[in-house]
């Protein structure tokens, strides 16, 4: 890249830099808050202030602590669902619309099937027909994906629109399965009690957020020890030497994007286990599956670190929407900004992570030969 | 070399002084002459490696010589780049095309032209296009996108190109490797109309029999030295052979045995067929215990299929392939490899092993993985690899991209070879020493040596010669898809194995 007369020139790093692996987030946060305080400031309000009350609504009170801990717990589901499926280059952009189908699955069997049984087999029985609901959603993509090669990340997407309408269709295009019946208002019929998990204490947290980091340990586990991680592994890093091994690419592919779909969905039942109890249109307004890959980016595809990022990011929310009612409010779209801020650095960010970058005089005259490869 | 460079009156439109490149690793060009004439077809003549393409990018401004000069019209130019190549008249036609896919074929043609103004007129330039096309009898339709043609079309639109930027020299890489027959006569005639214009032409290639016909000149490389140069009328294809495989390198042939081992691998009337194409035809062919049989040929004959059929990652279309007693033709090759087979293909890093995983993982690639993976055995058996074979490495648990080309092959063959002891039998060697240097091709020849030595049967499919010479017991020549010459190691005519290499038997 020529800027004036200085050339800056990107040579690639062959070992990574540790130092960096921790400078780099955190750098880009800084200039993230940097970029969110000019707009602060640019709406009037004082950036230190607000970022001080979004700290403690967010993070360092009790209250705020256990309201963005249970607000994760969906993200979390969805930040594995797409680290998960990018671990192996595919990219599963279709997590919101497993999320919703993992809603309706989950409530379709908190009201017809949890009443029969006892919580401790109603509660798994939601949460895995659920995950089965959002692997559904996702097989059609998967499979042209894994024997025709057709794009995944169109393919994902666009089913987003389906589940989405197909929520709004339950809940207000008609009066069926889902409907609460009792009112005029539309809203979702609530599952069995047998379905539902009651919060800790006084607090947003339920189990379920319990089951989301459990999940998030295994999946860490079993890629690192087992021979479907292996083999997953050396898919995504060599295509060829998959082949060569005689690998099944069509069925690890598909597999991978099940699993994927799966976890998304898994969001979606917790959230109707948890704080719902029914199919809450709610759900569509926060955006957990989009948030969710921007989450699993951070957390560079590794399960554990998307715990760690879906928590600090559900607090960027959650203090964002407090401070809407502060007596000054604040607009929630500052955390948004704040979000979008951080993940454009962060991403930004992996330039000096894998390259050095070094900024030199241009020559008058460029005698810059290309040689082939 | 360079007994008609007294010709003196006819200038030469082009010439390399004494022009020296070095790579990482390889001297790829060693003080090499070589002139054009103005309408001439000159060929450079090689195997691969030979720095014919080397040779060529450093006459059309790619690479910069370390060493020597190119000379324009008898002047000295100093090249800095493809574009200024072009300002002098020469172009390259690479051998991997340079066109947007999107484009039409008049886009593609003027496309970096300098001159062009801001709004193209269509029309007006399919028009130039379609007229340089007529002149040099390169059929072509200018709206056509090139995304849609066909290898040889594109070949055509390069040549287009670079006749339409206005180049008088054009230097064609391996212009005939994608071409199917028919369409190589075509190309030959669309040389033939160039040079008749006062054009000039450098031929790369390393197909013989193919540039006898339309060559003025040919010129040998081999180990990025000029062996010879023959004019036209004096071309004698056995010559031609000779020069290429060169026999003034010494060779220490190890002393082929006669094996009476047991049969271990036997391929018997081996043929496929892709798309009504033969492949592989006819092959039959067998490999004892104790025996290196090497299979020599010209890049792109059939040996990476013929490999992979034997390691079951092709099904043949016809014939049996036994393995250790078993016939493993429609296995697939995770059985292939328990029937007894390691497999070392010619792609070690994007086939042979996966680069961004450990050596640790490497070696797991081919075995019998559990539910879990168990990585402590196996780095315990990666480190004693790593002391015994001398793998130059940080530890066991370094991406295996890392590491240099023969530490790399090491860990390759380590897992292939060694690592399952007697359990692999048969072993496929694809150019095991292509690109290492001198030590560790050493090591490598003697680990398949040692290999021989405990009793495996070595099929070793490489484009040296001189590796195939020098460790294969029996040697046979694939040409085709077929096997064209067979011989014994001891007792072989390397004249007659050049020969049937070319496809001149």
């Amino acid at each position: 890249m020529i800027v004036g007369r200085t050339r800056i020139e990107f040579e690639p790093r062959l070992s990574p830099n540790r130092w960096l692996l921790l400078a780099v987030p955190v750098a880009s946060i800084f200039f993230a808050l940097i970029v969110g305080g000019v707009f602060l400031l640019a709406a009037g309000h004082s950036a230190l202030g607000t970022y001080s009350s979004l700290l403690s609504n967010g993070y360092t009170t009790f209250d705020g602590a256990t309201r963005t801990i249970g607000f994760a717990t969906p993200l979390i589901c969805t930040g594995l669902a797409a680290a998960f499926a990018f671990r192996m280059n595919l990219f599963n952009i279709g997590g919101e619309g497993q999320m919703y189908l993992g809603m309706i699955g989950g409530a379709w069997a908190g009201i017809a099937l949890a009443d029969y049984f006892p919580k401790i087999v109603a509660i798994p029985l939601v949460l895995i027909i659920g995950s089965a609901a959002g692997a559904l959603w996702v097989f059609v993509p998967a499979i042209l994906r894994a024997k025709m090669g057709t794009s995944e990340i169109v393919s994902t997407l666009l089913l987003n629109y389906v589940a989405l309408n197909l929520v709004n269709y339950f809940i207000f295009g008609s009066r069926g399965f889902f409907r609460d019946k009792s009112t005029s208002f539309p809203q979702g019929r609530s599952v069995s009690s047998n379905a539902r998990f009651g919060p800790f204490g006084t607090t947003n947290m339920y189990p379920t957020v319990l089951i989301a980091i459990a999940m998030a340990l295994f999946l860490y586990w079993f890629i690192k020890r087992s021979n479907y991680g292996y083999e997953t592994s050396v898919l995504a890093d060599s295509p060829n030497t998959a082949r060569y091994a005689g690998m099944n690419a069509t069925r690890l592919t598909l597999s991978v994007l099940l699993i994927s779909g799966a976890l998304a969905g898994l969001g979606g039942a917790m959230y109707v286990v948890g704080p719902a109890g029914k199919i809450d249109p709610g759900l569509m307004q926060v955006g957990f599956g989009y948030a969710g890959i921007v989450v699993a980016s951070l957390a560079r595809y590794n399960f554990v670190a998307v715990v760690i990022t879906a928590i600090l990011f559900a607090g960027l929310r959650v203090g964002g929407a407090a401070l809407q009612i502060s007596s000054k409010p604040v607009p929630i779209a500052i955390a948004v900004v704040l979000q979008g801020s951080v993940l454009l650095f962060a991403l930004g960010g992996e330039v000096f992570r894998r390259n050095r970058v070094h900024i030199r005089r241009v020559e008058p005259v460029s005698t810059a030969t290309k040689v082939a490869s | 070399m360079g007994s008609h460079r007294a010709s003196g009156a006819t200038p030469f439109a082009l010439s390399a002084r004494q022009v020296t490149k070095r790579f990482p690793g390889v001297l790829a060009n060693d003080h090499v002459d070589f002139d054009l004439l103005v309408g001439e077809v000159h060929t450079l003549l090689g195997e691969n490696g030979a720095g014919k393409s080397t040779l060529a990018s450093v006459l059309c401004g790619l690479y910069k010589p370390d060493e020597g000069a190119v000379l324009r019209n008898g002047t000295q130019v100093r090249l800095t780049s493809p574009r200024h190549g072009l300002q002098n008249g020469i172009a390259m036609v690479h051998q991997h095309f340079r066109l947007v896919d999107r484009f039409s074929v008049a886009e593609n043609v003027v496309l970096g032209h300098r001159s062009l103004p801001f709004f193209l007129r269509t029309a007006n330039l399919e028009s130039q296009v379609a007229e340089v096309a007529e002149k040099y009898g390169l059929p072509i339709d200018p709206r056509a996108t090139v995304g849609e043609l066909s290898a040889g079309q594109r070949q055509r639109v390069e040549i287009i190109k670079a006749l339409y930027q206005g180049a008088e020299i054009l230097l064609l890489d391996e212009p005939t490797a994608l071409l199917a027959p028919p369409e190589v006569e075509k190309l030959f005639e669309t040389v033939r109309a160039m040079t008749a214009t006062g054009k000039s032409v450098v031929f790369v290639s390393h197909k013989l029999g193919e540039v006898v016909d339309i060559s003025d000149r040919i010129t040998v490389m081999r180990d990025g030295r000029v062996t010879g140069s023959v004019a036209r009328g004096d071309a004698d294809t056995r010559q031609l052979a000779e020069l290429m495989v060169g026999r003034d390198i010494d060779l220490t042939r190890r002393s082929a045995r006669q094996s009476s081992g047991e049969t271990l691998l036997d391929l018997r009337n081996v043929s496929v067929a892709r798309g009504g194409v033969a492949i592989i035809s006819d092959i039959t062919l067998n490999v004892r215990a104790g025996e290196i049989v090497g299979v020599a040929g010209v890049s792109g004959n059939g040996q990476r299929d013929l490999a992979e059929l034997v390691a079951g990652l092709q099904t043949p279309t016809s014939g049996t392939i036994t393995v250790v007693g078993v016939d493993t033709a429609n296995l697939g090759t995770r059985k292939v490899r328990a029937a007894g087979l390691a497999y070392v293909p010619e792609d070690r890093l994007g086939t042979g092993l996966a680069p961004s995983l450990s050596i640790v993982d490497n070696l797991l690639l081919t075995r019998e993985r559990g539910f879990l993976v168990d990585r402590a055995a196996a780095q315990i058996e990666a480190e004693t690899f790593i002391s015994q074979l001398e793998i130059k490495t940080p530890s066991a648990l370094t991406p295996t991209r890392k590491l240099s080309g023969g530490n790399s092959q090491k860990v390759l063959l380590a897992r292939e070879v060694f690592s399952k002891g007697d359990n692999s039998k048969v072993i496929v060697v694809c150019s095991p020493t292509r690109g290492l240097d001198v030590g560790a091709v050493e090591t490598v020849h003697k680990l398949l040596d040692e290999a021989r030595a405990s009793g495996k049967a070595v099929l070793l499919i490489s484009e040296d010669l001189d590796e195939v010479l020098t460790l294969a017991d029996r040697i046979l020549v694939l040409y085709r898809g077929a096997v064209v010459h067979e011989a014994h190691g001891d007792t072989a005519d390397v004249e007659a194995i050049g020969y049937a290499m070319a496809g001149l038997s």
